[in-house]
């Protein structure tokens, strides 16, 4: 029993020697990607600031941010969905950013209109159809995956998933009510089966033969392409990459962002404001393209050559804050059309 | 008037730091716009229970045959590799549910070894998948009740001329039933407490229904009121099942002698290998093979340092935990033992609820109520140390991983009679002298089961972790995590295989610790 608390106390002790270290910045993010391990890296050794970090989801750091009010350590908060930025923004959780690096160095349709978040990288929603089963011609909008040719043939994920609700989100934006439950219902009908898996798993089911096209994240295809297993590199090349919505009289193709905000009470302010003009700056945005196959949100930096392949596309430009303010109404949709 | 003791006033202290999290939680779900969970109870939550009660019974039932017949076996017949067999069939726990998950879809995905695309029952999967997982709750519980019957019921048994397999079904269940329904339990609340898994296969349950209503409706209101009735629902259960078996506790008296092992003949020792060897190539082998090769596969990548770092995490995390739930619940168990007062038996009930809400929930409850604290008083400034959250995090397991310490100890304690205290009281010991003299040395094994199990399953544990851990700080649990949803299922294979051989190493310690004390025959 002594022994047990000595055992204790002594690693209590052991985990509380941490070194107070005020040249820091504390981010909460829904980000987990080994590149901003990278990316944090190499400012903390441009700028001896240190970088800490918790990895959560982003309904749950938000949640803690507003229970932790004005205590709150943290000053950044970063997440894959400019809808949850939204929630952050509506809850009162953030201030807004100005600084005129970030500013000249994020592309303009891209910002936030209310200057609260900063765009750092972007991904399409997209479609990618079978090689040996679609032709590119069949394929057109979002709105056609609807149409009846499509019937047993398209696969997605999960109504739960971020990325769809987002994306039905968006739809619901564009279209309205009316003709966005009518679309859900008629793509349930088309589902090659029931929602389940990832966005990786559609792909591969497309391999397999399970259905013929899918609505996934475009940076999927990239680390499918260069993954180290030969039949994910296969099952990446079964497949095709379609940007939809693309035509003169069409508003482009469904993107969401990766986006900072700063927390109301940010201890470490001009530290997080130095992350952010790195993080935008075309150093860090080249390290992003090459390791998670994102988007750039500085247009002076290009795709990775993967992502270039698939050429250019136009992007929608919804004001990307509607991904969070129809949300709730988007999640109906999915309830109500059967979608699961 | 009598004066409140020191050690009640302690128990009191420690009761309320338990259980005002979720008392936090109650009452908080009382006062909540109502709203959202009007939607959720008119479109989906039915879908949502159905598919839940569905889930339930398949991994109950999976459970059950994979658990309880290979114990009965082990139990009671001698064949080669018999110890083997026995300490193998209960390893399976050392792997966490979402990685039997990923490993199957992976395995039976199109780009696995075996390309078979199905898109059929999928609950029917998933619910053999967390079987896999979960059985060995109920195997053990089943091997220690099987062992102890002494040959006099077999005797008898046969003298009514009942065969094996009447004697299994009409004698050796019923007499074990409130064993393994309390082995049955564990599986239950861990299927309905299941999320990484079950979303992953797309079924939606009442667990997913409350994170969705959090995560997607932007309602943490919602997400609150349907934990607090799943807790109420649990609480309801659980009273049935003290209630039904309330009169059931068997005791084995001591002086019969223990039945010696049958010798099987050549098919039905095939039979055995058969029936032991599916769930250990199943639930063991083959996840553990999945993962230990996908390590070759990705062994450039893996970060020594960053492996070492994440393995002390976890490794210190659960032990500081665990060890203090042990001190928490063998404090009140004592407590309950040597005082004859009810009040301590209705706290034992109580501070169990917290193994009834989802963990996610749990450390919400938890982030309330400690920055409730925070916000009384602008001079109170308890967060933005690493301390301060590492305590949190600790004080969110105890409360959630409370009943699985108590558990073991509970059964252990309620094995002796209390003439033991009685008469060391006569003897003049104290009550501290009567714990450290007595109780502590016969119930040891039970210490150290409960210390391996609440260990593992922190070890294990996902959200909590992710939601209130300090800065910086990441588990093997965490990391496997993060890698996996990533999609990228060997980078996540080295922590995931550290956090095997762990729980395995500390399985196995305890197996070799109880066989020692002849709790199982041998």
């Amino acid at each position: 029993m002594k022994n047990y608390l000595i055992l204790f106390f002594s690693l209590v002790l052991l985990s509380s020697c941490e070194e107070n270290n005020s040249n820091e910045i504390n981010i909460y993010s829904k980000r987990h990607y080994q590149v901003d391990i990278k990316q944090y890296e190499n400012f903390e050794k441009l700028t001896g600031i240190k970088v800490n970090v918790i990895k959560a989801g982003d309904d749950e750091l938000l949640e803690r941010l507003k229970n932790e009010g004005q205590n709150s350590p943290a000053d950044l908060f970063v997440t894959v969905d400019a809808g949850k930025l939204q929630k952050g923004v509506e809850m009162g959780l953030f201030q807004k950013i100005q600084n005129e690096t970030i500013d000249s160095n994020v592309s303009d349709d891209l910002k936030d209109i209310n200057g609260y978040w900063i765009p750092i990288t972007y991904r399409a929603r997209l479609i990618v159809y079978s090689n040996e089963r679609v032709k590119e011609s069949e394929l057109s909008t979002y709105e056609d995956l609807a149409n009846e040719k499509w019937k047993g043939r398209l696969l997605v994920r999960s109504s739960s998933n971020a990325y769809n609700q987002a994306l039905m989100s968006s739809l619901y934006a564009n279209l309205g009510e009316e003709m966005v439950t009518q679309w859900s219902t008629k793509v349930v009908n088309n589902f090659a089966r029931d929602p389940k898996g990832n966005d990786r798993d559609q792909v591969k089911a497309i391999a397999a033969g399970q259905g013929d096209i899918a609505i996934v994240n475009s940076y999927y295809i990239g680390l499918l392409l260069s993954s180290e297993k030969q039949a994910e590199v296969d099952a990446g090349n079964s497949v095709s990459v379609f940007f939809p919505n693309q035509a003169d009289s069409e508003r482009g193709a469904h993107i969401n962002i990766s986006g900072f905000a700063m927390t109301k009470n940010a201890p470490n302010k001009e530290n997080a404001i130095k992350l952010l003009e790195y993080l935008t700056g075309e150093e860090a945005q080249n390290t992003y393209v090459n390791n998670s196959y994102e988007y750039p949100a500085n247009p002076k930096v290009k795709p990775s050559e993967i992502v270039q392949s698939w050429g250019d596309f136009k992007r929608d430009k919804l004001d990307l804050n509607a991904l969070g303010t129809f949300r709730e109404k988007a999640i109906k949709v999915f309830d109500n059309t059967g979608w699961k | 008037m009598k004066t409140v003791k020191f050690q009640d006033k302690i128990a009191l202290i420690l009761f309320f730091l338990i259980f005002s999290p979720i008392l936090f939680l109650l009452v908080k779900s009382f006062n909540q716009d109502t709203e959202s969970l009007q939607y959720l109870f008119k479109n989906l939550l039915l879908d949502y229970s159905i598919n839940t009660i569905y889930l339930v019974l398949i991994t109950s039932f999976f459970s059950l045959v994979i658990g309880v017949i290979p114990a009965w076996y082990v139990s009671n017949y001698q064949f080669e590799g018999r110890r083997i067999v026995d300490l193998i069939l209960y390893l399976p726990l050392a792997i966490p549910t979402y990685i039997m998950a990923f490993t199957y879809s992976e395995l039976l995905s199109f780009t696995g070894p075996f390309k078979i695309t199905y898109d059929f029952l999928q609950i029917e999967i998933l619910g053999i998948l967390l079987a896999f997982s979960l059985y060995p709750y109920i195997y053990s519980v089943s091997r220690i009740s099987f062992s102890l019957f002494g040959s006099r019921y077999y005797d008898m048994a046969k003298n009514l001329g009942l065969n094996a397999y009447q004697t299994f079904l009409k004698v050796v269940l019923p007499l074990s039933r409130p064993a393994i329904l309390s082995g049955l339990f564990l599986v239950v609340m861990e299927v309905l407490n299941e999320y990484g898994a079950v979303k992953y296969f797309g079924v939606n349950t009442y667990t997913i229904g409350i994170f969705r209503s959090w995560n997607s409706m932007n309602d943490s209101g919602a997400a609150i009121q349907l934990s607090s009735i799943l807790l109420f629902i649990v609480a309801f259960l659980f009273f049935v099942e003290k209630y039904f078996n309330q009169n059931k506790r068997f005791s084995f008296s001591k002086n019969t002698q223990l039945a010696s092992l049958i010798k099987p003949n050549n098919s039905v020792k095939f039979l055995i290998y058969l029936i032991c060897l599916i769930p250990i190539i199943l639930a063991f082998l083959i996840p553990v093979l999945f993962n230990f090769i996908n390590i070759f596969s990705s062994y450039d990548d893996i970060n020594f340092e960053r492996l070492l770092n994440l393995t002390f995490n976890s490794f210190s995390v659960s032990l500081i935990a665990s060890i203090l739930i042990l001190i928490v619940s063998t404090f009140f168990l004592y407590n309950e033992k040597i005082s004859k007062s009810k009040v301590y038996y209705y706290i034992n009930q109580f501070i169990s609820l917290g193994y009834s809400i989802p963990g996610a929930v749990v450390a919400l409850a938890v982030i309330i109520s400690v920055t409730s604290l925070d916000n009384l008083d602008d001079n109170i400034k308890l967060l933005g140390s690493f301390s301060v959250y590492f305590l949190i995090l600790v004080y969110a397991y105890i409360i959630r991983f409370m009943a699985v310490g108590k558990s073991p100890i509970k059964s252990s304690m309620e094995k002796y009679p209390d003439s033991y205290n009685n008469s060391a009281k006569n003897l003049g010991l104290s009550n501290f002298k009567i714990f450290q003299k007595i109780y502590f040395p016969i119930n040891k094994y039970a210490f150290f089961t409960a210390l391996t199990l609440v260990f593992v399953d922190i070890m294990k544990e996902l959200p909590i972790t992710l939601i209130l851990r300090p800065f910086n700080f990441d588990t093997l649990a965490t990391q496997t995590y993060e890698f996996a949803i990533e999609e990228m299922i060997p980078l996540s294979s080295i922590y995931s295989s550290v956090i095997i051989i762990i729980c395995c190493i500390l399985l196995i310690f305890l197996k070799m610790f109880l066989d020692k004390s002849n709790v199982f025959r041998n």
